[in-house]
């Protein structure tokens, strides 16, 4: 675990001439990064994210949705923040309090967590953990578990059984997820978000260019890995833990106030997360295309190039969200045999068609990717 | 280690040997289960700090992700909702409890006698084996001088998959 | 305050992780014996197995500063997954069968 609070580091090395902030302790920063990814960049996006949606959704369905609170509506999740907050605190009777409390902690964990290691910028992560990608994967898994014991402790059928849905359909999709990400660990031969991105570069000696078009394959990964990121966060149309039309509302029927705000909270941050890891692994992450800014024949302050790799990421990111989002209203649910028959028999083997072609490419074309191999062909 | 981090691991072997207690001696299975997941969090911290950081992910995507949810899915589809009757009725305590303590004596004796030379905690060797990335080490060991075990675990692992469909599937 | 550091600094090292194990291995042993329900005795078996896992990572660490002992690991969380499937499957069929899960109930080939 090299390289940890890199985050960090950069604060502290940035605010080491102020005078009374160079007092600051290391993990003083780390801390104040923390804090700050959770309170300006989790919190806001969970909160903007249902506004958003349900501004899409008015969009798609013609209609004009939230629009009383603040100029169009934007204040909208403030006031559902409020309304969340002075609404009873209930617990159903009969259900199990402890796991009722605790369970939406695992789900926002599991979700937050994963945002120490997300590269929102050259110098903007949390900590460029040596196993990055995989420290994601390993802590979203959380989520599952956090699932289960509120559907449990909610001591309703239809809880039990959206919660039970949830946990099966997490822990299989997390077997093409991981073997559609495998792809890039080929290719860049590391697990360290930071290198993965910055191999996706252009222009200079062995970069190539973003992971997606590295070569046929890869195109394929991206695509399983956006459905497996789908099914994952229980978005639809892999939405069948809260089937409403079967199960009222699946795992969070009795949740209601605080407890379902963290739920929802939750499960938009994960929906952020699942884009950013696309992001990273196959979208190039914080690079421009064809241009690298860091390398630019003028260099520029580190805060200028940390600014553009932040509006590059969110960009593509909060793209992919909008396709989440977009998705949402355009295709019907599955039923659980599809669900299953999709991953089992559909997506389990075309990720390890892919691995291995991919691995075969590798060795064949000696680790190039298709954009350098027509840069070579075409003398550019 | 700064003191900071001595303190962070102390406190994660804690939170495991509390939770390990919790899920041995809890009559409810299914808090035994939640105990479980958070020693198996426990020991992977511990072995961050024992510079296995590849090994420290997959335990936590094997176990928390794996075991605890087919735990907690076999704890679900075994007793009735509207009962939460998870009571581990008539355990005999005292019998084990004195095994354990027994074997516990045993093994710490052997364990705290072992000589200082033996271990060499400050070396140079084991200063720089912590602070290296094993992910790549891990895969050249797999692929060189482990391959027959990694071979053989892949077909106990089919074996275990096909296994358990067979077993479980309905009649 | 000084004492509680020392004591900070010898679990922090070599023979802290080497207690824990112990510690593990042992609550999984109780756990195993006393518990009557399949499902706590496999959260005893998968105690054990930890236990294990962690004196072979320290192991790896602190006596030989290479890989293997990791390697070890990685074989036990394999096997610790596989058997957890298994273990599973059989409480589930054995639950058909008895509308129970409680070990001693597992006497068909007794007598």
């Amino acid at each position: 675990m090299n390289q940890s609070a890199a985050f960090a580091h950069t604060l502290q090395s940035w605010t080491s001439q102020l005078p009374i902030l160079s007092a600051f302790p290391l993990w003083a920063w780390a801390a104040i990064s923390a804090l700050g990814v959770i309170f300006l960049l989790a919190l806001p996006f969970g909160g903007l994210a249902t506004y958003v949606e349900r501004k899409i959704a008015a969009d798609i369905q013609d209609r004009i949705g939230p629009n009383r609170v603040g100029p169009i509506g934007i204040f909208q999740f403030a006031a559902d923040a409020v309304k969340m907050l002075a609404k009873e605190d209930f617990v159903p009777p009969g259900g199990d309090r402890f796991l009722f409390n605790l369970a939406p902690l695992f789900v926002v964990v599991g979700a937050l967590a994963a945002f120490a290691a997300l590269p929102l910028g050259k110098h903007l992560v949390g900590a460029d953990l040596n196993i990055g990608i995989f420290y994601i994967i390993s802590v979203t898994t959380l989520i599952a578990p956090g699932l289960l014991l509120g559907s449990w402790g909610s001591q309703n059928k239809w809880s039990l059984l959206g919660g039970l849905r949830a946990a099966a359909q997490i822990v299989s999709y997390e077997i093409p997820v991981a073997l559609a990400i495998l792809p890039v660990i080929l290719i860049s031969g590391t697990l360290q978000v930071g290198s993965i991105v910055e191999q996706q570069g252009w222009g200079v000696g062995d970069y190539h260019f973003w992971n997606i078009i590295h070569n046929p394959f890869t195109i394929i990964s991206f695509f399983l890995l956006f459905i497996g990121g789908l099914a994952e966060t229980n978005r639809i149309p892999f939405d069948l833990p809260e089937a409403e039309s079967e199960l009222v509302s699946g795992f969070n029927t009795e949740f209601s106030g605080m407890r379902f705000g963290l739920y929802a909270l939750g499960e938009f941050v994960d929906v952020f997360v699942m884009s950013a890891v696309l992001t990273t692994v196959y979208l190039g992450g914080w690079q421009l295309p064809f241009f690298n800014i860091d390398q630019w024949v003028i260099p520029l302050p580190t805060g200028i190039v940390a600014l553009v790799h932040f509006t590059v990421f969110m960009t593509k990111t909060l793209l992919l969200v909008f396709v989440v989002m977009w998705l949402r209203w355009t295709l019907p649910r599955l039923r659980v045999d599809q669900l299953m028959g999709l991953c089992w028999k559909g997506m389990v083997p075309l990720a390890l068609i892919n691995v291995t072609g991919t691995a075969l490419w590798m060795w064949i074309f000696k680790g190039q990717s298709l954009m350098q191999l027509l840069a070579k062909a075409f003398g550019g | 280690m700064t003191n900071g981090m001595k303190l962070v691991l102390f406190g994660a072997e804690v939170l495991t040997v509390l939770c390990a207690l919790i899920a041995t001696f809890h009559p409810n299975v299914l808090y035994g289960a939640i105990a479980l997941l958070i020693t198996f969090l426990g020991v992977a911290v511990m072995y961050v700090f024992a510079g296995a950081d590849f090994l420290a992910g997959a335990q936590v995507i094997v176990y928390v992700g794996g075991v605890t949810i087919l735990i907690l899915f076999a704890i679900m589809l075994t007793q009735w909702l509207y009962q939460m009757k998870l009571r581990d009725v008539g355990t005999k305590l005292l019998a084990p409890i004195l095994i354990g303590a027994g074997l516990f004596y045993v093994l710490a004796k052997a364990l705290l006698d072992i000589n200082p030379k033996f271990l060499s905690d400050n070396a140079e060797p084991a200063q720089k084996f912590l602070m290296t990335p094993k992910t790549a080490l891990l895969g050249e060991a797999l692929l060189g001088s482990y391959l027959l075990p990694f071979e053989a675990i892949t077909i106990l692992l089919l074996g275990a998959l096909v296994g358990a469909v067979w077993i479980a599937r309905p009649r | 305050m000084n004492a509680f550091m020392t004591f900070v600094d010898k679990a922090t090292g070599v023979q802290g992780f080497l207690i824990v194990g112990a510690i593990l291995f042992s609550l999984g042993i109780i756990g195993i014996l006393s518990r009557k329900n399949a499902i706590g005795i496999l959260l005893g078996v998968e105690l054990i197995l930890n236990a294990a896992g962690l004196n072979f990572v320290t192991f790896s660490r602190y006596r030989t500063a290479a890989i293997d002992g990791q390697v070890a690991n990685l074989f036990v969380i394999l096997i610790a997954a596989a058997e957890a499937a298994v273990a599973l499957a059989i409480i589930l069929r054995f639950y058909r069968l008895k509308q129970t899960i409680d070990a001693d109930e597992a006497n068909l080939l007794r007598n």
